[in-house]
């Protein structure tokens, strides 16, 4: 059997041009077409809202969804790993604990600059939703640190997979923190559950998310082929050095 | 010499662990940044805070103590000074109840009236200066002494149809 020499399909290929295609859409509502959060007070007519921080919004948020979404993979997978004892399984533990890792830095970033000039704060040591996620990011930062002190992929993957079904019960903490300990946290309650969002606002961030859905499948699936390749690699090494064993043997006998 | 059987690749089978040192070490330093984060979240009282009238009907217990109290600023704000220093003078409440306060520094960008605020400070058993320019104030000889102003918004995007945090003015 040979080694493909790319991670790319046609299916891949068309996910990843609709995912530019729908993430390029996506900038231009959010930052171009959307209306700035402007209210104005009944009483004294003065403006207030978040005016153009908004917008981040539109990134911040479908990110923080595709976060539980690429942990929640990985943790299936690491069940998976852990009942089947399959390449297949760790591998896209791996490549969704990966993915995820990524999101993660970048909701704790965007989510950050976006609180600058709401908030009028970078960072708030003490809320519990950021500090209910900075632990994830931490968690599954760990996870990968483990996985690369093995030098054997097949030794990380135990350990691993217990560490990502442990690490992702941190995400029902974060999601209804704003909930259990809403005098503990700056973070508004869900938006989207009490549906006090609608129009080109709503669609933006329906469409945010759905763009972000569709780039995180594409990088997993890449980062899941890369991880097969190199498996696949690995194994024909193995065959080859085998065949020229017995190469060798047959001669001495 | 091996024998050619042991020489076969068994693609599926996982290798049996030898639990090294560096790997139990990680894990276990994990648990520990972990466990400390979370009990520094949850047991750190640094970011609760008293709403209006929890902050109004503990202000004897707090009287002493820096706390931080939650309330949505109300129309009539005032930029004054005390001691020599600029300060804004405004009313924060909570449902019915009401906290004169008086603010030390910076505010927030975002601060205006109706935007809901998280004030950092101390209690002082005095009317807060230019209190009687106040729309709705307090008037229980009172007031809160802040320097440390973040905001917590609200979750409502529909812009004309936005609710208001507000406090029924009487």
């Amino acid at each position: 059997m040979t080694v493909p020499i790319t991670t790319a399909s046609k299916g891949s290929k068309i996910l990843g041009i609709t995912s530019i295609i729908g993430f390029a859409v996506l900038i231009l509502l959010a930052f171009f077409v959307t209306d700035p959060d402007i209210r104005f007070h009944p009483e004294t007519g003065e403006e207030f809202g978040q005016f153009d921080a908004v917008r981040l919004l539109y990134l911040h948020v479908p990110m923080a969804i595709v976060t539980y979404l690429a942990f929640v993979i990985c943790a299936i997978a690491s069940a998976g790993y852990l009942i089947k004892r399959t390449f297949w399984w760790d591998s896209m533990a791996h490549a969704a604990g990966e993915v995820g890792t990524l999101t993660c830095a970048l909701v704790l970033i965007t989510g950050s600059i976006w609180g600058r000039p709401v908030w009028n704060t970078w960072w708030e040591w003490g809320d519990v939703r950021l500090m209910s996620t900075l632990i994830l990011f931490l968690l599954f930062l760990g996870y990968l640190a483990l996985r690369g002190a093995f030098v054997s992929p097949q030794r990380a993957a135990r350990p691993a997979a217990i560490v990502a079904l442990i690490a992702v019960l941190d995400i029902p903490l974060i999601n209804r923190s704003v909930e259990w300990w809403e005098n503990r946290t700056l973070h508004q309650k869900s938006t989207l559950s009490e549906l006090k969002i609608e129009d080109l606002t709503l669609f933006t961030l329906m469409l945010g998310i759905l763009v972000s859905v569709l780039v995180m499948s594409w990088l997993i699936l890449h980062r899941f082929r890369v991880a097969w390749l190199e498996h696949m690699e690995f194994e024909q090494g193995v065959k080859s050095a085998i065949e020229e064993r017995r190469h060798i043997d047959n001669k001495e006998q | 010499m091996k024998s050619l059987e042991e020489l076969t690749p068994r693609q599926d089978r996982i290798e049996k662990k030898n639990s090294g040192l560096l790997p139990k070490f990680a894990g276990v330093l994990l648990l520990v940044i972990v466990v400390i984060v979370l009990f520094k979240t949850l047991g750190n009282a640094s970011l609760f805070f008293y709403p209006v009238d929890e902050a109004v009907e503990k202000r004897v217990e707090l009287q002493d103590r820096r706390f931080r109290v939650i309330g949505t600023p109300q129309p009539g704000i005032i930029e004054t000074t005390l001691s020599g220093r600029q300060v804004l003078v405004f009313t924060l409440c909570t449902g019915n109840v009401y906290a004169d306060v008086a603010h030390e520094g910076d505010p927030a960008e975002l601060f205006n009236p109706g935007v809901p605020v998280v004030l950092q400070g101390v209690w002082s058993e005095t009317k807060p200066p230019s209190s009687e320019k106040l729309l709705y104030p307090a008037n229980d000889g009172w007031h809160i002494k802040t320097d440390s102003m973040v905001v917590k918004h609200d979750n409502d995007y529909r812009s004309d149809r936005a609710e208001l945090e507000s406090c029924s003015s009487e």
